[in-house]
């Protein structure tokens, strides 16, 4: 009986197949709700805590201790239709989630010229679900990532008009991936569930320069290095039905989080109520080689080919000060890194449009909030051609509704 | 103060979003279920015991429920062609008897320990819809060979030698509905058949072995009982879709490939699989060295022999009441000595394979050329179990193989599907028709449709086939003629 080792590889591909895509299209960008607001168009001006992650060197230009903190609540619609496989257009809800990744960052400008600063945020952090007794259930019915970044950053005003900043980076992160198994026997149970629990950490760094060309216009660059996590867990069955030696047991990977940067330009006229932003954000799938999975019961090993390309986002915002408010607004577009045929529905990625909107307000000098709203339109997708291991072509629709809110302390 | 001018402002921020997000999710292009420009209000299976839903060594209600004509004349009816109730000649749990034994002749899983796979000696079940006034729409008769499409034998006759199939009653009953089965295929006036037979030409030669009978049918003969069948069926029924599908290679079915690789993989280094050449009745033996990446083709009833491979042994020869053939010594290594070799019967030896390999593409170049002439679409089954056989199948994220239980496809007695296996083979029957009669004609989910029942209960290491399979399986195709 070759069932248990049978049951074990196809639930390896699929699994590897669901870290590849989680990594990728599950990247947030939204890391404090001013940033977000304005698109996430911000390294150009990086002004308040979270140039921790859009670009250090804005640290150098912040002459006030600070905290800065907040929350975002993702909340995406997602519906698939399909699968053409079995010649039908039926729509799949998929059920409502929730996301809350945080932010927080701590700024001290311990020097005149040397300034520091901590953050903790999810750049990765989202999820996806399906109902249990989908058509898709053999392929997904639960992925769910976090990730949390720890950055001890420093930032050097060189002259005046220009500084740079690095930071180290911390990681560590879980992955939770969960589907069916259509085993050969008629189980009173139902289909068993094969959850994979992973944990890992890894390192990295960042660094990034703004320099103010004129009064009125500045430009930033940064860059993130990817991030090699060493992740192991486990793989568990549900029911798991004894006498068919489900191979629960250990599982090592190593998962690669992509480098990524930015670069913009922004237009902050001194003694106008208007400033603007425009950013291009980089993505590094290509160095994604490969992912492995081995099986600590047998060393087994299963490596899936990676498919990923090179991606971008573009960027533009800006806000507008009225009184007390700042009112802002942006929008952005991003392009998918996943290609056609390897849209599955653990990741339904799409390139898609973001409308941004927010509202800052000081209460007082040292006390300020900002909110954001976030509406990701992802175009349609359809999923044609789907490869091999996929081989569940269809049409996904999504949207994403995201709000932030931080509230900030400077003194 | 501030405080109210900054709720009221956030206020209006939020109704801003509401209306962004507040967007309507529209219905995407794709399939729309229906029936296109074809009509059909009855549909009418025809064939053998692929057809019929029998499975794992016995035609039970719990299988025929998810034959391939009764799936797919619950997806016709989703579309929207109201065939209306599909009647079939329903046998309840657990199923037809075996003739010798008098219970049931179904295999199940026993013992997930092994897992131990046999009969479990229950009593058998009873027709439950022999009072239909009307033919059956399924008419898969198991056993039925080409020939049996226009013979108007009585079905009684065919009951007793030489053979021995009760099931023609079960599925016929009374030949005022029609003496064979095209009359009662006629008799219902159908506007869509499937007609699959040709199988059991070829499946009672290679099931037993290539002893019984010792060939297949002869492909001057298969050529014209075929053309004569399909161009009966095409004058009887004239305006009517006809889709036919071809005859599987042998040699994809679990029944040759689940013991020989452990055969293979358990002779001691140096010694040779011994075995009785085909169509030798006097001593002459083979000696090829089989390997795990070139395996003999062992039955699947072979495995209780294979694990008395080096003992002095007869049990084959006593428990089949064959007489020993002469210059046979039991007292001898069974399968490795000369005087003891492997039975031919429980093998599939490499001229064998050939025979039959030849048969069923002959025989497929006949049905094609046949389609054809009778304007019927042609399911290619075969072309779809080898891609199966090398590459399995994927469905909705789950793989199926075409490996003895673990594959999710065949039955315990190894030649037929499961339940799930005769969904896999629905779609393909679905997907042709959709292809070639312009219908949208929805799938079969294939994970809903259920799995080989099972005990679930842990047992000891090693597969166990109860080797009356072998019988079992003669009963069903090897008297066929």
């Amino acid at each position: 009986m070759n069932l248990a080792r049978r049951v074990t590889l196809s639930f390896a591909l699929s699994g590897m197949l669901a870290v590849e895509a989680v990594a990728g299209g599950f990247q947030l960008n939204e890391h404090g709700a001013r940033a977000m607001a304005q698109a996430g168009a911000f390294v150009a001006r990086a002004s308040d805590g979270s140039a921790v992650f859009f670009n250090p060197a804005g640290l150098a230009f912040q002459d006030q201790i600070s905290v800065y903190g907040g929350v975002t609540a993702v909340i995406p619609t997602v519906s698939f239709y399909g699968p053409l496989q079995n010649n039908t257009n039926a729509k799949t809800q998929a059920p409502n989630q929730f996301f809350s990744p945080i932010n927080a960052y701590v700024t001290y400008p311990a020097f005149e010229r040397l300034h520091v600063g901590i953050g903790v945020n999810n750049p990765y952090g989202l999820g996806s679900e399906w109902p249990d007794t989908w058509i898709g259930r053999y392929l997904t019915t639960y992925v769910s990532l976090h990730s949390f970044y720890f950055s001890p950053t420093v930032s050097y005003k060189i002259t005046d008009d220009l500084a740079v900043g690095g930071g180290f980076n911390y990681v560590t992160g879980s992955v939770s991936l969960e589907r069916a198994v259509a085993i050969p026997l008629q189980a009173a149970d139902g289909d068993p569930k094969v959850t994979l629990d992973l944990t890992g950490h890894g390192y990295g760094w960042n660094a990034g320069a703004l320099y103010k060309i004129t009064r009125d216009i500045s430009i930033g660059a940064s860059y993130r290095s990817s991030v090699k996590m060493d992740a192991s867990g486990t793989a568990s069955f549900n029911p798991n039905y004894a006498p068919l030696d489900l191979p629960a047991g250990g599982v090592t990977t190593s998962i690669k989080l992509p480098a990524t940067a930015f670069a913009g330009l922004a237009w902050t006229p001194a003694g106008e109520k208007y400033q603007i932003e425009a950013d291009y954000q980089w993505i590094g799938w290509s160095s994604y080689n490969q992912l492995a999975f081995t099986f600590q019961a047998d060393g087994s090993q299963v490596i899936q080919p990676k498919n990923y390309s090179d991606t971008y986002i573009l960027r533009i915002g800006g806000e507008y000060a009225l009184g007390d408010f700042r009112i802002r607004g942006g929008y952005l577009f991003d392009h998918s890194p996943v290609s056609t045929e390897y849209v599955d529905p653990i990741l339904p990625d799409a390139n898609r449009n973001g409308i941004n909107l927010g509202l800052g307000y000081s209460f007082s000098k040292e006390f300020s909030v900002d909110v954001a709203y976030l509406l990701l339109l992802f175009n349609e997708r359809k999923a044609v051609n789907t490869t091999p291991t996929v081989n569940f072509d269809g049409t996904y629709h999504t949207h994403v509704s995201l709000f932030g809110v931080n509230l900030g302390y400077s003194i | 103060m501030r405080s109210i001018r900054f709720a009221a402002a956030l206020a209006a921020m939020l109704i801003a979003a509401l209306l962004l997000g507040g967007c309507k999710d529209s219905t995407p292009s794709g399939p729309v279920a229906g029936m296109g420009n074809t009509t059909v209000t009855k549909y009418v299976a025809i064939g053998n015991s692929l057809t019929a839903g029998y499975q794992s060594g016995g035609l039970f209600q719990s299988g025929q429920i998810y034959s391939y004509p009764n799936l797919i004349a619950g997806q016709l009816n989703l579309a929207g062609a109201s065939v209306g109730s599909f009647e079939m000649p329903l046998y309840s749990d657990p199923g037809t008897p075996d003739p010798k034994t008098g219970k049931a002749s179904r295999y199940e899983i026993l013992s997930m320990t092994g897992p131990v796979i046999g009969p479990a000696g229950a009593p058998p079940g009873a027709p439950i819809n022999l009072t239909l006034a009307r033919p059956y729409d399924n008419l898969g008769i198991p056993g039925a060979v080409i020939y049996d499409f226009l013979d108007t034998t009585s079905f009684l006759a065919k009951a007793g030698p030489p053979r021995n199939n009760p099931l023609f009653s079960l599925v016929l009953r009374n030949a005022v509905m029609g003496k064979n089965i095209l009359e009662q295929a006629r008799a219902l006036h159908p506007d869509l058949v499937t007609f699959w037979l040709g199988n059991n030409d070829v499946l009672g030669y290679a099931t037993s072995g290539g002893v019984s009978p010792s060939a297949p049918t002869s492909s001057a003969v298969f050529g014209a009982l075929y053309a004569q069948a399909l161009g009966a069926l095409r004058a009887a029924l004239p305006n009517a879709k006809i889709v036919v599908a071809n005859i599987p290679n042998v040699t994809c079915i679990p029944y040759f490939t689940t013991v020989g690789p452990r055969v293979a993989a358990s002779l001691p280094a140096g010694y040779y699989l011994r075995y009785q050449k085909h169509g030798n009745t006097s001593l002459a033996f083979d000696s090829t060295r089989f390997t795990e990446a070139t395996p003999p083709f062992i039955t699947l009833p072979g495995q209780t022999y294979a694990l008395l491979i080096g003992h002095p042994s007869g049990k084959w020869y006593r428990d089949n009441g064959v007489a020993l053939p002469a210059g046979i010594d039991t007292t001898k290594p069974f399968g490795l000595h000369p005087q003891n070799p492997w039975p031919d019967a429980l093998m599939l030896d490499a001229d064998e394979q050939a025979v039959a390999a030849g048969a069923v593409s002959a025989f497929n170049g006949i049905i094609a050329s046949q389609a054809s002439v009778n304007g019927a679409a042609v399911v290619d089954i075969n072309l779809f179990f080898t891609g199966i056989k090398a590459n399995g199948l994927l469905v909705s994220g789950q793989e199926f193989t075409a490996d003895y239980v673990s594959g999710g496809l065949f039955s315990l007695d190894g030649v037929h599907p499961s339940s799930r296996g005769q969904a896999v083979v629905a779609n393909e029957f679905l997907r042709v028709i959709n292809g070639k009669f312009g219908t949208s004609i929805p799938m079969v989910d294939v994970g809903t449709v259920p799995g080989i029942p099972s005990p679930l209960a842990k047992g000891a290491a090693g597969l166990q086939v109860d080797p009356s399979l072998y019988q079992t399986m003669q009963d069903l195709f090897g008297s066929s003629r």
